[in-house]
C-alpha cells in the first residue's frame, strides 16, 4: 500500500476521504479514500457491484456523500451538483454516452455553451472551437456530420474532446475500450497519455489487466464497497490485484478445454452478405470452440447475426448438420439447434422488466412437457429454472427476481441459461463477456467448456484478444469482411492474430 | 463481510419490492375504499343494491375494452380505435339484427345469433387491419390506430347515414340489455366468462408469456425465436374482438344502433389499464390490476353522478386522473427496473 497519503492528498485535484454512501442499510461504499493527482492515470478496479459507479457518482455530484469528505482543488466541497462538478473541471465519459445522436458533431460539441453574437448563434466560432478540439485529439470527422453516423469509438473520442478546453481537470472514463478495436484503443491511449502529460488527472475504470499495466500509474481496488487494495502499478502483481478484487482464488482463469472434435456440424462455403462480409468459408465440429477474431467492424459480428438469420445471406452456401440452410429466420435456426447470444444483453437478449424465470423459459414453453391442454405447467418450468440457476451459479438464485436488477455478469448467465434450457447443436456467442466482471467471466468460460464437452459446438466471436487465444481451439481471423487466416491451436499467438487482423500488408512486414 | 452485505442487500431489495407492490396494487385498493367511503357519505344511495347492480352493468363494457387494451399495452402498443370499433359494431349488428328479424320474425334467436357473429366479424376485421398495420407494415401503433379510428368511424357514418338503427329485436333489448338472472345482470353473465378467458390466456398460456416478452423487449423476443408478427396481430385482433363484443352488449343496453356510440372508450380504457398497472412502455399489466382500474373509473364516474357533478366536470377529472396514473407509472418504473 502507498504510505505517503498526506502528500498525495495535498497535491490531489480531487479526493475523497473515508467516504461512505448508504442505500438504506446497504453500504454501496464504505470508508473509501482516493486521491486523483494531476499528471497521473489512476486505475479503478473492481467487480460489478463493488462500488465503482458509486465512487464516480460522488465525484460527479450525482450522489451526495453520507459520510466522509470530498475535496476539489484542495477545497472541502460537501455539496456538489453535477453542473458544479462539470464547471469545476470534472468530466465523466461513461458507458451510456451523453451525446444527442440527431445533432451534428459541432452542435454536440458546443451544446449548452454555444458561442453567440448578441442573441444569435455564432456558427463560425462554434466551428472553430470544434475543429480545434478535434485536431487536438486527432479525430478526423467533419463537424457537420450527424453524431448518429459516427462509430462508437468516434463518439467516445468526441465525448473526450468535449471535456477538453479550459484548465486541466479530471477525466473519468468507464471501460472506454470495451467496444474499441485494437487500433482505436491505441489512439485513445496516446490521447490519454497526452492529457496526463498536460497535467490532467485521469480516473480509468477497467476490467482488463493489460490495460491497467500499460496505462496506469496507480490503482485502487474495490470489493463490496470497501477499498481492498491501493498500489503503484509498478509494485504489484496481476495475481495480487485479482485476489484483492475477487476476495477468493478463482482458480485458473481460462479453463483447460480438451479438444475432441467430432462430426462436422456447421459449414459455410463462400458465404456473403452485401456490404457486411464476403466469401466466408468456415467449418465447425461438435465438441470444439472456434474463435472468430478481428477488429471491430471486420464483419465478425455480422457473420454471427447472418448465421442466426438476423441478416440476409446473399451468396454462398451454409450447411447446418448436413442440411442446407437458405432464407431462414431465427425461429427456424432455433428449431434446427443453433442458438445466438447477442452482444447487447439489455438491448437484444433480455426482457429487463421481467423475471429471471420468464426470461429463461421463453424457448421451452413450446415443449410438450411444458404444457397441459395449452396451459403452462409452471411447476415443471420451475424445476428447470432452479436447476439452471444452480448450475450457472446465478446470484441471487431467485427465479422471480427482475432481470434488470441483476449485475451484468448475472444477466449474461440468464442469457446463457436460456441457451442451455434446450439441447443445442451450435451456440454462437457474440462478445459474450464484454462488460462483465472477472469472476463471472471465469464462470462463463467454465460453462462453455462444459457444453463443449457435452458435444455442442461453440462459435466464439470476440474482440477480446486474450479470450480469443485462450478459450478457442481454432481461430478464424477476419479483416474487412473476409476471413484472412485460419489458425490451429498450436499456431495461435497473439502477434499472428493481431497481424492478420490488421490485414495482409502488415502481415508481410512482420514476416 | 460477504454475509452482511448479502443480507442487507436482501432487505433492501425486499423493501423495494414492498414499495413497488404497494404502488402496483396496494395503493389502488386503498384509493378504491376511500372513494367508496367518500361517495357513500356524500349520498347514501351509493351502496344501495340497485346502484351496485347498475355500476356492475355499466362497468362491463369498459372492463371488456380495457382488457383488450391491456393485451395491446402488454405487447408494447396501444389501440386508439376502440371507440370507432364500438360505433361500427353498433351500426353493423343493429342493421344485421333488424334485417334478419324482418326475415324470420318468428325465431328471434337467429337474429341475435347472427348479430353476435356480425359483432365478432367486425372485431376480427378491424383487429386484423390494426394488427397488419403494426406488425407487417411496421407503422407506429399511434398512427395506425388513429388512422383506423377515422376510417372505422367514417364507415360507420356512411353506412348509417348518421342516423341510429332503431327497431332492434325486443328480446335482445329487454333480456340481454336490461335482463337479470336471479339478481345478476345478463350483461355481466355474458361478459365475465370472457374476462376469465382473457385471464387464462394472458397468465396461463404461452401466448401471454410471448406478449410480455415482445412488449418488454422486441429484439430479445426475435432472438428468442418468438414469432413476433403473428402474436402482435393476435393482440390487436383480441382487443378489437373484445371491443366489438362490448359494443354489441352496449347496443342492447342503449336499445338502438348508435353511430356515435363509444367515443369515451379510447381514453377511458387506456386510463383504466394504466391505473391498473399496465405500462406505456409495454411488458407490464395484469388482469386483476385492470379489473381494479375499471372499478376505480366506474366508481369515480358513478359517485360523481350521484353527487350531481356534471359530465363536463367529470371529463376534467378523468384527464387529471390519467396524467396522475402515468406519473405513478413512471415512478414505479424508476423503482422497478433501475
Amino acid at each position: 500500500m502507498i504510505a505517503e497519503r498526506h502528500n498525495r492528498e495535498s497535491e490531489a485535484f480531487a479526493s475523497l476521504s473515508r467516504a461512505s454512501k448508504f442505500y438504506g442499510e446497504f453500504a454501496a461504499l464504505k470508508d473509501v479514500s482516493i486521491d486523483l493527482v494531476p499528471g497521473e492515470v489512476h486505475m479503478l478496479l473492481g467487480e460489478n457491484g463493488a462500488g465503482k459507479s458509486t465512487l464516480v457518482s460522488l465525484l460527479t455530484g450525482v450522489n451526495a456523500l453520507d459520510e466522509g469528505e470530498r475535496r476539489i482543488r484542495g477545497k472541502s466541497t460537501p455539496v456538489l451538483t453535477p453542473t458544479e462538478s462539470r464547471k469545476a473541471g470534472i468530466n465523466a465519459v461513461l458507458q451510456d454516452f451523453s451525446l444527442s445522436p440527431a445533432l451534428t458533431v459541432e452542435e454536440n460539441f458546443v451544446l449548452a455553451r454555444e458561442p453567440r453574437k448578441g442573441i444569435f448563434l455564432d456558427r463560425a466560432e462554434a466551428r472553430r472551437l470544434t475543429q480545434g478540439a478535434l485536431d487536438q485529439i486527432g479525430l478526423t470527422v467533419s463537424p457537420k456530420q450527424r453524431v448518429s453516423t459516427l462509430g462508437r469509438a468516434e463518439q467516445q473520442m468526441l465525448e473526450i474532446a468535449r471535456a477538453l478546453g479550459g484548465e486541466p481537470g479530471l477525466i473519468i472514463l468507464d471501460e472506454p475500450t470495451s467496444s474499441l478495436s485494437h487500433e482505436e484503443t491505441e489512439r485513445l491511449f496516446s490521447v490519454l497519455r497526452g492529457l496526463r502529460d498536460a497535467g490532467w488527472a485521469l480516473l480509468y475504470i477497467s476490467h482488463r489487466m493489460d490495460e491497467i499495466r500499460r496505462l496506469g500509474d496507480v490503482v485502487t481496488i474495490l470489493r463490496d464497497g470497501l477499498r481492498t487494495g491501493h498500489y503503484r502499478i509498478a509494485d504489484v502483481t496481476n495475481e495480487q490485484m485479482v485476489a484483492d478484487m475477487v476476495g477468493r482464488d478463482i482458480g485458473s482463469f481460462y479453463p483447460e478445454i480438451p479438444h475432441h472434435p467430432d462430426a462436422l456440424v456447421l459449414e459455410t462455403d463462400s458465404l456473403s452478405s452485401d456490404g457486411k462480409f464476403s466469401d466466408v468459408s468456415i467449418e465447425l465440429k461438435r465438441g470444439e470452440i472456434v474463435g472468430i477474431g478481428g477488429l471491430v467492424g471486420c464483419g465478425k459480428g455480422d457473420l454471427a447475426r447472418a448465421l442466426f438469420g438476423l441478416l440476409p445471406i446473399d451468396d454462398g452456401s451454409f450447411v447446418l448438420d448436413g442440411e442446407p440452410v437458405a432464407d431462414l429466420t431465427p425461429v427456424d435456426m432455433l428449431d434446427r439447434g443453433l442458438v445466438y447470444l447477442p452482444q447487447d444483453r439489455g438491448g437484444e437478449a433480455l426482457a429487463l422488466n421481467r423475471s429471471i424465470s420468464d426470461n429463461i423459459v421463453l424457448e421451452i414453453l413450446d415443449n410438450q412437457e411444458s404444457k397441459w391442454l395449452g396451459f403452462i405447467r409452471q411447476q415443471h418450468l420451475n424445476h428447470i429454472v432452479d436447476s439452471l440457476l444452480q448450475r450457472l451459479n446465478v446470484q441471487p438464485p431467485l427465479p422471480k427476481k427482475i432481470v434488470g436488477e441483476l449485475s451484468g455478469g448475472n444477466q449474461q448467465k440468464v442469457v446463457l441459461g436460456r441457451a442451455l434450457s434446450k439441447a443445442r447443436k451450435v451456440i454462437v456467442c457474440d462478445e459474450p463477456t464484454s462488460g462483465i466482471d472477472v469472476g463471472a467471466r471465469a464462470e462463463f468460460y467454465r460453462q462453455l467448456a462444459h457444453v463443449c464437452e457435452e458435444g455442442a459446438a461453440v462459435l466464439l466471436v470476440t474482440s477480446d484478444l486474450q479470450e480469443l487465444i485462450n478459450v478457442s481451439h481454432r481461430i478464424y481471423v477476419m479483416s474487412e469482411g473476409r476471413v484472412v487466416a485460419h489458425l490451429a491451436r498450436d499456431e495461435i499467438t497473439e502477434e499472428k492474430v493481431v497481424a492478420y487482423a490488421f490485414g495482409e500488408e502488415v502481415q508481410k512486414e512482420t514476416d | 463481510m460477504n454475509q452482511t452485505r448479502a443480507s442487507s442487500g436482501h432487505t433492501l431489495s425486499s423493501s423495494k419490492q414492498l414499495a413497488s407492490s404497494i404502488l402496483r396494487f396496494g395503493a389502488l385498493p386503498i384509493v378504491l375504499i376511500v372513494c367508496v367511503v367518500v361517495f357513500q357519505l356524500g349520498n347514501d344511495r351509493f351502496l344501495s343494491s340497485m346502484n351496485v347492480m347498475n355500476m356492475t352493468t355499466q362497468s362491463m363494457f369498459l372492463l371488456l375494452i380495457a382488457l383488450g387494451q391491456m393485451i395491446v399495452l402488454i405487447s408494447g402498443g396501444f389501440d386508439l380505435s376502440v371507440g370507432a370499433v364500438v360505433a361500427l359494431t353498433s351500426i353493423i349488428t343493429g342493421k344485421v339484427m333488424v334485417a334478419v328479424a324482418a326475415m324470420y320474425p318468428e325465431s328471434v334467436g337467429i337474429a341475435i345469433t347472427l348479430g353476435f357473429m356480425a359483432a365478432i366479424g367486425v372485431g376480427l376485421v378491424c383487429g386484423l387491419i390494426n394488427g397488419i398495420g403494426v406488425a407487417i407494415l411496421k407503422v407506429n401503433p399511434f398512427i395506425v390506430t388513429l388512422a383506423t379510428a377515422s376510417i372505422f368511424q367514417g364507415i360507420t357514418l356512411v353506412v348509417s347515414k348518421g342516423v341510429q338503427v332503431s327497431g332492434l329485436p325486443r328480446y335482445f333489448v329487454i333480456e340481454i340489455g336490461s335482463g337479470r338472472i336471479g339478481n345478476v345482470p345478463v350483461i355481466a353473465i355474458l361478459a365475465l366468462p370472457v374476462c376469465f378467458c382473457v385471464y387464462l390466456i394472458i397468465h396461463h398460456m404461452r401466448i401471454g408469456r410471448y406478449l410480455y416478452a415482445i412488449g418488454s423487449n422486441l429484439k430479445s423476443a426475435v432472438v428468442s425465436g418468438i414469432r413476433v408478427d403473428r402474436h402482435l396481430i393476435f393482440a390487436y385482433v383480441s382487443c378489437s374482438v373484445l371491443t366489438a363484443f362490448a359494443g354489441w352488449l352496449l347496443t342492447a343496453r342503449v336499445s338502438s344502433g348508435e353511430p356515435l356510440l363509444g367515443g369515451e372508450f379510447p381514453l377511458a380504457s387506456i386510463a383504466a389499464a394504466i391505473i391498473g398497472g399496465c405500462s406505456l412502455r409495454g411488458g407490464e399489466g395484469t388482469v386483476v390490476g385492470v379489473i381494479m382500474g375499471v372499478a376505480f373509473i366506474t366508481i369515480l364516474g358513478n359517485g360523481m353522478d350521484l353527487m350531481r357533478i356534471g359530465s363536463n366536470y367529470q371529463m376534467i377529472v378523468l384527464g387529471i386522473v390519467l396524467i396522475a396514473a402515468v406519473v405513478v407509472d413512471r415512478y414505479r418504473a424508476s423503482l422497478g427496473v433501475r
